[in-house]
C-alpha cells in the first residue's frame, strides 16, 4: 500500500500543477501577448502571427505531452491497484439470503447507533426507516453513557451507585466490579497524595470485601506506605494508566450482561468478523465457481474461518477420530483415560461390544465401552 | 496477540474504496482534455489561417487583432465550461488520496487487539453503513452520519444523487430520464454490453400500446426498436405481437409484457448497470460482510435455548440470528471449548476440567469459585455442588 500512496502522490501532484497552471490560460496569455504586440505596432502583424503559430504549436505540444504522461501514469497506476486488490466478493456471497428481511437489518442498525450510545443517528435512521426503537432499551444505554461519561471524568460515585444498587445479581455473576470501583477510587485519592483520605474511604468501604478480597486489600494499604513515589515501588502495577480503561469495559460488559446483552454491538461484530472471513472464503468459492458448484446453495461453508478467541461463543467438538463434529445423536463420550472422542468412534473400536477392552488411541490405557462417560461442554 | 498477517488480503475488500473516486476521476479528465486538445487543433488552425489571410493582405492589422481577440473570447468560454469538470477532477482525485491513506493507516495496525485496529474497524462500519443507506433511499441519515463522523471523502452521497431522480422517473413510469442517463453513458454501456436501452425502448413501446396509439407505436417501433434487429429480432417480434393483443388479455407472454412489474425490473436493471459503470458493488458491502462474518459465526447450537449465548450474534433470534437463517453454518476442523461459566477458551493455560455429572468447565474459573466457597463449586447448568479436589482433567485433542 506504501507503494501505491506514494505513486499516487506524484500522480495528485500533477493533477494540482492542472489546477494552478491551466494549459487555457497558456493558450490564453499567449494569443493576447501577439495581440498586444500587434496592436502596439501594427507593422510587426507578420511576426507577430508567424512567432504565434510557433509558439501556439510548441505550447501544444506541451501540453499533450502533459496530458498523455498523466493519463498514462494513471492508467499504469489503475492497472496495478486492480493487479493486487481486485477480488470477487460477489461470489463469496447469496443476494437472495437477506430476501424479504430487510426490516430486520434496518432493526439490527438502529439498535447498533443506540447501543454505540449515538441516539441522535439510531432515532433520524429509525425515524427514516420507519422502525420503532423500544424506549426501555434507549434509556438503559443512556443510563449506561452517562455513568461511562462519568467515569471518563474520573467520577466514579454513579458507576459505584449502580453496582451497589445490583449487588446481589453482580455477586451471582461473579462479578468484583463494586470492589473494583472502589479499589479505583482509593488509588485516585493516593495518587492526589490525600492518604488520610484514602485510609478513611479504606475503612469505610473496604470491610464488607474483606472475605473475598483479603490478599488485595492488604496490599493496596501497604502502598500507603509508597505514596508520593509509587511509580518506583513494588506497587508502580496500580497506576498503569490503562486500568481506568479496563474498568470502564468492565463496567459495560457487566451492564449489558445485567440487561441481557452483548457486551459489544452485535452488528460491529459480524462485521469485523467478516472482514476477517472474507478472504479465504472468496478464494473457496472462485475455486468452487471453477468446478461449476454453487457456493451458497451449502449447508455448510467449504472452509474453516480462523476466529480469534473472543469470537468464539459455543463450544464445538470435533471427533478427533472421525474428524466429524459432535451431535445429539453422535455425543462426546470420556473413556476412562480422560480422552473424549464421539459415540460413533467409540463403537468402532470396541467392535460394538460394551465389554471389550481397547486401547484408547491417544494413550496407552486400555478401557472398555461400557465405562466411557458422556461429557457436556 | 491476534497479529495481523496479510494486510494486503484484508484490504482487497476495499478495492472499490478507491476505485469510485479514482474512475471518477479519469473520467473527467478524459472529458476536459478531450476539449482542450479539440480547441489546440481548431485554434492551430485558426491561427495559420490569419496568417495566411493577413499575408495575403486579405485582413488589415485591426481585424487581425478583432480574430484573435476572438480566440480569446472562445478559449475563455471553454475555460469557464470546463470549470465544473476541473472541480470535479480536484474533488475525486482528493478523494482518491484520502482513501489510499486511510488504507494505508491500516497496514500499521499490528494486531486485531489493538486499539488502532478498533477505530480504523468502526469507521470502517460506519462507512460502509452510509453506502447501504443511500443505496436503500435513507440519504437524510446517511449524509448526517458522515457529517457527524467526519468521513464526508470516504463516502459518495453525491454519486447518488442523478441515480436517485432516474430511479424516481423510472417509478413514475417514466423512461426519458433513464433514456438521457443511457445516451449520457453510451460508451461505457457499450463496454458491460448493456441491454438496457433496448429494454426502456421496449416499455416505452407497451405503453403506446396500451394506450391503443397503434400509429405512434408502429412509428416508434420503426424510429427506435428496429435498430437493435441484429441482436434482439426475437424480442422485436415478441414485442410487435402486443399490437394483437388488448391489456386485459389473459395470454402470454403479452400479459407479462403489459404487467406492471417490468418497471421494477427496469429499475433494478439501471441499479445494477449504474454500480457496475461507477465500481460499485452489486450488492452494499455491508450485506457482503455481514452475511461472510455471520456464517462464521453461526453454529446449531445459536437455534437451540439452552445453549444460546447472549454475546453470540447469531444466537439473538430478534435481529441477526433471524436474518442469518439461510446462510450456511460455519465449518469446523479443531474443537473449540468455551467456558460456560467464564466464556473464556479453554486450552492449556486454562484447561478443562470435568465435574462427576460430565459437565466440563475451565480451571480458572472452577478455582476461583471454589476460592470464594469454601472450596465447593458449582455447576451452573444442573446446581449440583462438588467439592474442588473431585474434578478431572479432561483431554481434547
Ligand atoms: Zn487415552
Ligand atoms: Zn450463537
Amino acid at each position: 500500500m506504501n507503494a501505491f500512496v506514494d505513486d499516487y502522490e506524484k500522480i495528485s501532484k500533477r493533477q494540482r500543477t492542472l489546477e494552478t497552471n491551466d494549459p487555457l490560460d497558456r493558450l490564453i496569455a499567449l494569443v493576447n501577448t501577439a495581440k498586444d504586440k500587434i496592436h502596439d505596432d501594427p507593422n510587426s502583424v507578420q511576426t507577430a502571427l508567424t512567432g504565434l503559430g510557433k509558439m501556439v504549436k510548441s505550447v501544444s505540444s506541451s501540453i499533450q505531452d502533459d496530458h498523455k504522461e498523466l493519463q498514462s501514469s494513471l492508467s499504469k497506476f489503475t492497472k496495478a491497484l486492480d493487479k493486487k486488490y481486485s477480488c470477487d466478493m460477489m461470489a463469496a456471497m447469496n443476494p437472495r439470503a437477506f430476501d424479504n428481511k430487510e426490516k430486520l437489518l434496518q432493526k439490527t442498525i438502529a439498535l447498533h447507533f443506540i447501543r454505540q450510545g449515538n441516539f441522535t443517528i439510531g432515532d433520524a435512521f429509525a425515524k427514516e426507516a420507519g422502525l420503532d426503537v423500544p424506549d426501555e432499551l434507549r434509556h438503559q444505554f443512556m443510563d449506561m453513557f452517562d455513568i461511562v461519561a462519568a467515569m471518563k471524568t474520573d467520577d466514579l460515585e454513579p458507576a459505584l451507585q449502580w453496582a451497589k444498587l445490583h449487588r446481589p445479581e453482580l455477586e451471582k455473576r461473579g462479578s468484583s466490579l463494586e470492589f473494583k470501583l472502589h479499589r479505583q477510587r482509593f488509588l485516585q485519592l493516593l495518587k492526589q497524595k490525600k492518604d488520610k483520605l484514602a485510609i478513611e474511604y479504606a475503612q469505610t468501604h473496604f470491610g464488607y470485601f474483606g472475605f473475598r478480597h483479603t490478599a488485595e486489600i492488604s496490599r493496596l494499604m501497604c502502598s500507603v506506605l509508597f505514596m508520593g513515589r509509587l511509580m518506583t515501588s513494588p506497587y508502580a502495577d496500580l497506576l498503569t494508566p490503562g486500568t481506568a480503561a479496563d474498568i470502564q469495559h468492565m463496567f459495560t460488559r457487566d451492564f449489558c450482561s445485567l440487561i441481557g446483552l452483548s457486551c459489544e454491538s452485535p452488528l460491529y461484530l459480524s462485521v469485523t468478523v467478516g472482514t476477517q472471513a472474507l478472504p479465504a472464503m472468496i478464494k473457496m468459492a472462485s475455486i468452487m465457481k471453477a468446478k461449476k458448484a454453487e457456493w451458497s446453495q451449502e449447508s455448510e461453508m467449504a472452509v474453516e474461518s480462523n476466529l480469534t478467541d473472543d469470537t468464539k461463543f459455543h463450544s464445538i467438538f470435533v471427533c478427533p477420530v472421525s474428524k466429524e463434529q459432535a451431535t445429539d445423536d453422535n455425543p462426546p463420550m470420556m473413556m476412562v483415560c480422560g480422552h473424549v472422542i464421539c459415540k460413533e468412534s467409540l463403537q468402532k473400536l470396541c467392535r460394538g461390544s460394551q465389554n471389550l477392552r481397547f486401547k484408547c488411541p491417544y494413550c496407552p490405557q486400555e478401557s472398555m465401552a461400557s465405562q466411557a462417560k458422556n461429557v457436556y461442554f | 496477540m491476534n497479529k495481523i498477517t496479510n494486510h494486503d488480503q484484508l484490504l482487497q475488500l476495499e478495492h472499490p474504496f478507491v476505485k469510485i473516486p479514482l474512475e471518477k476521476f479519469k473520467s473527467s479528465l478524459k472529458v476536459s482534455q478531450k476539449h482542450i486538445e479539440k480547441e489546440i487543433s481548431t485554434l492551430t488552425n485558426t491561427v495559420s489561417d490569419i496568417s495566411k489571410k493577413s499575408q495575403q493582405g486579405d485582413m488589415n492589422p485591426a481585424e487581425v487583432e478583432k480574430a484573435l481577440e476572438a480566440i480569446v473570447h472562445r478559449l475563455s468560454n471553454l475555460k469557464r465550461r470546463l470549470k465544473d469538470t476541473r472541480a470535479e477532477e480536484s474533488l475525486y482525485s482528493q478523494r482518491t488520496k484520502v482513501r489510499l491513506q486511510h488504507l494505508q493507516e491500516f497496514t500499521t495496525i499490528p494486531t486485531l487487539d489493538s486499539d488502532g485496529f478498533g477505530r480504523w474497524s468502526r469507521v470502517r462500519l460506519n462507512r460502509i453503513l452510509v453506502d447501504y443507506m443511500l443505496r436503500e433511499g435513507f440519504r437524510e441519515t446517511a449524509a448526517l452520519l458522515a457529517k457527524s463522523e467526519g468521513i464526508e471523502e470516504m463516502v459518495d452521497i453525491e454519486l447518488f444523487v442523478q441515480s436517485r431522480k432516474v430511479e424516481q422517473a423510472l417509478q413514475r413510469f417514466s423512461c426519458t430520464e433513464c433514456l438521457q442517463w443511457c445516451h449520457e453513458n453510451k460508451s461505457n454501456l457499450k463496454k458491460i454490453k448493456s441491454t438496457l436501452e433496448f429494454s426502456l425502448r421496449e416499455q416505452e413501446f407497451i405503453e403506446l400500446v396500451r394506450k391503443r396509439q397503434t400509429q405512434e407505436a408502429i412509428a416508434y417501433a420503426r424510429k427506435h426498436l428496429i435498430v437493435w434487429q441484429e441482436t434482439h429480432m426475437r424480442e422485436i417480434k415478441k414485442v410487435m405481437g402486443l399490437l394483437a393483443f388488448p391489456p386485459s388479455t389473459n395470454c402470454q407472454p403479452y400479459k407479462g409484457l403489459y404487467d406492471a412489474s417490468r418497471w421494477k425490473k427496469l429499475i433494478a436493471r439501471f441499479r445494477a448497470d449504474n454500480f457496475a459503470l461507477q465500481c460499485f458493488t452489486p450488492e452494499p458491502i455491508l450485506n457482503v460482510t455481514l452475511q461472510a462474518g455471520l456464517s462464521a459465526l453461526k453454529t446449531p447450537m445459536c437455534y437451540i435455548d439452552e445453549h444460546r449465548n447472549v454475546n453470540c450474534p447469531v444466537c439473538d433470534g430478534e435481529t441477526l440470528g433471524a436474518l442469518a437463517t439461510d446462510l450456511p453454518l460455519s465449518h469446523h476442523l479443531n474443537s473449540t471449548i468455551v467456558c460456560r461459566i467464564s466464556g473464556q477458551i479453554m486450552n492449556e493455560d486454562n484447561l478443562p476440567m470435568v465435574l462427576p455429572n460430565g459437565y466440563v468447565y475451565s480451571y480458572n474459573a472452577l478455582m476461583e469459585m471454589a476460592s470464594m466457597n469454601n472450596g465447593k463449586a458449582t455447576c451452573p447448568r444442573t446446581g449440583a455442588v462438588y467439592d474442588i479436589s473431585q474434578i478431572k482433567k479432561v483431554f481434547i485433542s
